[in-house]
């Protein structure tokens, strides 16, 4: 065979071989794409939650195969709002994306990154699903909704029975309780308190609990009526710092992840942790499912309303340059029907937002303590962090409760500097 | 060819390709970057606005980005100086020895090769508070450190710990460099000291080294440069800690500003940080250039 024909059939065999891939993206082209973007990774993960939200988009697009397909965009929580707002920046808004109510949601209906979503939610009665207009009320900006939530997580503290039964401690109702509590505990040789102030928000969620419990009027200091210096912070100030000496010693880089698995390994007595860290210490340690107890964060005596929780939920929220709103807007049904909803209370460990009915005995068990004292709270509050005027503001006053556990500013200085912070951004 | 050489027109063709890209991936970038660091970014209207030097002013009170430039200052001293000493006394062992040079040679360059993010976490694990070297020494019952979220002192040891890693990470490249510098020293500038009665110290001190002088300031421009920049390591290994262990270096501070849900969006301040890394970088190479400024000699 001469050298021409050599080259003529490997022409041939390459045309053919680009050919093959022609018949593939042919019948791609009608269907419709959706990214969506969400804060973990749904192959790794060993939360049930995110396993469920897998799932949901496994039916989404078993269902609606041909018209629509969807393209999760996962990355870490830590790097989640980053990825997102380069993405936001260079104009490629995932057309649908999970976010935190509050300055966060904030940051992204300002500018008309995200869409209204009252006409679909209007519909076809997909709004009467919800268990009350209520879980829409973080997520609603001049009477408009922007993001659907798809479960609620309450803020509790978790408690190991047999360590404290083991070291004679009572369930705290009251912070002097808690503090006789974790000095037993302590005593019994165990770490009292498993918390994480290398991810500062954890920490930053005790000390929201405490200055809530001291009575803090968040709302007059947001408004500028009241400073952030006052007694009833720098009371709160002062008791994460007491608190912080019952914290595992390598409690300042430790990650949520290292905090949470101290508590499931049975090494700490007392997480002080949203539910949504249920699935995960079942996950690390089947065991703690039957050890785990839930009480409402202790009352500070001659301070706020011992009965507030804090809550918080996994919102979706639909970009206003989606070029297949009306597919967004059927994917998030798939977060919140009734076979999710019910796999969110079930398997996740969380509140479900619909009217969905299901079996508690299937539930983890911590979730009925959980419900019990969402049920019984008179009120819920966010995460301070994402109830401030804006996401930096949340950011600074993270650093600031950091700054105090890691003893490098007394509780006065800390408060001064997030007033500072407020009157140099205007907010005075 | 060299009439090729010599058609002006010719040469602008050949030059146009990548004189055009790059424009568009080098010059203009960096040149909006310097206009978007005179700006503030707007984050609720998306847009921005032109207020002189009002970036500068604010990084210049800014208290993290005293902790970023002490840091990058750390590194870059520590870059250089550590890197000089180890590559040239690897240099010139290997040069010495024959046998097993090859295998030497390879085992300090390979961590050049691999991935930072990947190696960045092979010692965020070998350096974990609970595993890696602190279960060893808690076997022994011996004091676990904080290596990687010590916050105490000046240059706390977490600054310590990453500035080794990247020592291992990146002596492998400064050694090449010496090394190839002092192959080609001719061998019978060696051979003449000796039969003088020099010892190979001696012929170190007054041969090698001050032939090898031109390669030290490239090296060290380029270590200079790649600590200024230096990002990759200390993100994976401490992911958004950098903040609140005081961690933080230029380009990690850059990042958050720029990106970060803590306390990002703020592009024009981002900007501005990276005009100071380039003038920065700028500045090192100048100084480093000027010190190690030589004749060349022939070898």
């Amino acid at each position: 065979m001469n050298r021409k024909a050599v080259s003529v059939m490997l022409s041939l065999s390459m045309a053919a071989g680009l050919l093959a891939g022609v018949p593939m993206t042919a019948g791609a082209e009608e269907v419709q794409e959706i990214t969506w973007m969400f804060w973990d990774d749904l192959e790794a993960s060993e939360d049930p939650i995110t396993q469920g939200f897998a799932a949901n988009i496994e039916r989404f697009n078993a269902d609606f195969e041909g018209k629509y397909h969807v393209t999760p965009i996962t990355t870490t929580l830590e790097e989640y709002y980053t990825q997102l707002n380069a993405l936001v920046a260079a104009g490629e808004t995932p057309d649908v994306f999970i976010v935190s109510p509050g300055p966060n949601l904030t940051d992204y209906v300002a500018p008309g990154v995200v869409a209204p979503l009252d006409e679909y939610l209007e519909a076809d009665g997909w709004k009467d699903t919800f268990s009350s207009d209520a879980v829409f009320t973080q997520q609603t900006y001049d009477g408009k909704i922007y993001a659907v939530p798809l479960n609620i997580a309450a803020a509790c503290c978790y408690y190991n029975k047999d360590i404290f039964e083991e070291a004679g401690a009572e369930v705290p109702t009251t912070y002097e309780e808690l503090l006789d509590a974790c000095a037993k505990i302590k005593e019994a040789g165990y770490t009292p308190i498993t918390i994480s102030a290398g991810t500062a928000w954890c920490l930053s969620m005790l000390a929201g609990y405490l200055c809530d419990r001291s009575g803090v009027d968040l709302a007059a200091i947001n408004a500028g009526d009241e400073s952030w210096v006052q007694d009833k912070t720098i009371a709160a100030g002062e008791k994460l710092l007491e608190l912080s000496q019952y914290f595992q010693e390598t409690a300042a880089g430790d990650s949520n992840d290292d905090a949470t698995m101290a508590f499931a390994m049975g090494d700490a007595a007392i997480l002080i942790q949203g539910s949504w860290a249920i699935g995960q210490m079942n996950a690390y340690n089947p065991d703690i499912e039957e050890k785990c107890g839930v009480f409402q964060f202790p009352a500070i005596e001659g301070g706020g309303d011992p009965g507030r929780t804090i809550a918080k939920s996994d919102s979706l929220a639909v970009s206003a340059t989606s070029k297949c709103p009306e597919g967004a807007v059927e994917l998030i049904k798939y977060f919140t029907d009734d076979e999710a909803q019910k796999y969110t209370a079930e398997v996740g460990g969380k509140i479900p937002v619909t009217n969905v009915e299901f079996d508690l005995d299937v539930a983890p068990a911590q979730l009925a303590d959980v419900m019990d004292v969402f049920s019984n709270a008179t009120g819920t509050f966010g995460f301070y962090n994402e109830s401030l005027v804006s996401s930096d503001a949340g950011s600074e006053f993270d650093n600031e409760m950091v700054a105090i556990f890691q003893q490098e500013k007394t509780p006065e200085e800390a408060f001064q500097a997030v007033e500072d912070w407020y009157a140099e951004e205007g907010y005075r | 060819m060299d009439k090729l050489l010599r058609d002006k027109k010719a040469i602008i063709l050949f030059v146009a390709p990548a004189l055009i890209l790059f424009t568009v991936v080098l010059f203009i970038p960096i040149g909006t970057s310097f206009y978007y660091a005179l700006c503030d970014y707007d984050k609720k209207t998306m847009t921005y606005h032109f207020i002189g030097l009002g970036n500068f002013i604010r990084l210049f009170k800014d208290k993290t980005m005293f902790i970023a430039f002490k840091n990058s200052m750390f590194f870059l001293v520590f870059s250089c100086v550590s890197q000089l000493i180890f590559g040239l006394l690897f240099a010139a062992l290997l040069t010495n020895i024959t046998k097993g040079r090859n295998l030497f040679k390879n085992v300090i360059y390979l961590p050049c090769v691999l991935s930072s993010a990947a190696l960045g976490l092979l010692w965020a694990f070998l350096f974990h508070a609970k595993v890696g070297i602190n279960n060893l020494l808690g076997a022994w019952g011996l004091p676990q450190p904080a290596w990687l979220y010590s916050t105490s002192g000046f240059i706390t040891l977490p600054m310590w710990v990453i500035a080794f890693v990247a020592l291992w990470q990146y002596v492998g490249q400064s050694m090449m460099l010496y090394m190839a510098q002092i192959s080609g020293i001719n061998k019978s500038l060696y051979e003449a000291s000796y039969i003088d009665g020099a010892t190979k110290k001696q012929a170190f001190r007054y041969i090698t080294l001050p032939l090898v002088k031109p390669m030290i300031g490239t090296a060290m421009s380029l270590n200079a440069i790649g600590s200024l920049k230096f990002f990759d390591l200390i993100y994976s290994m401490l992911g958004d800690k950098t903040e609140n262990l005081k961690m933080d270096v230029l380009a990690t501070y850059l990042y958050r500003t720029g990106f970060s849900s803590k306390g990002g969006n703020h592009y024009g301040r981002a900007s501005a940080i990276g005009v100071i890394l380039v003038a920065l970088c700028l500045i090192a190479t100048a100084v480093i250039n000027k010190i190690f400024k030589t004749e060349n000699y022939e070898m």
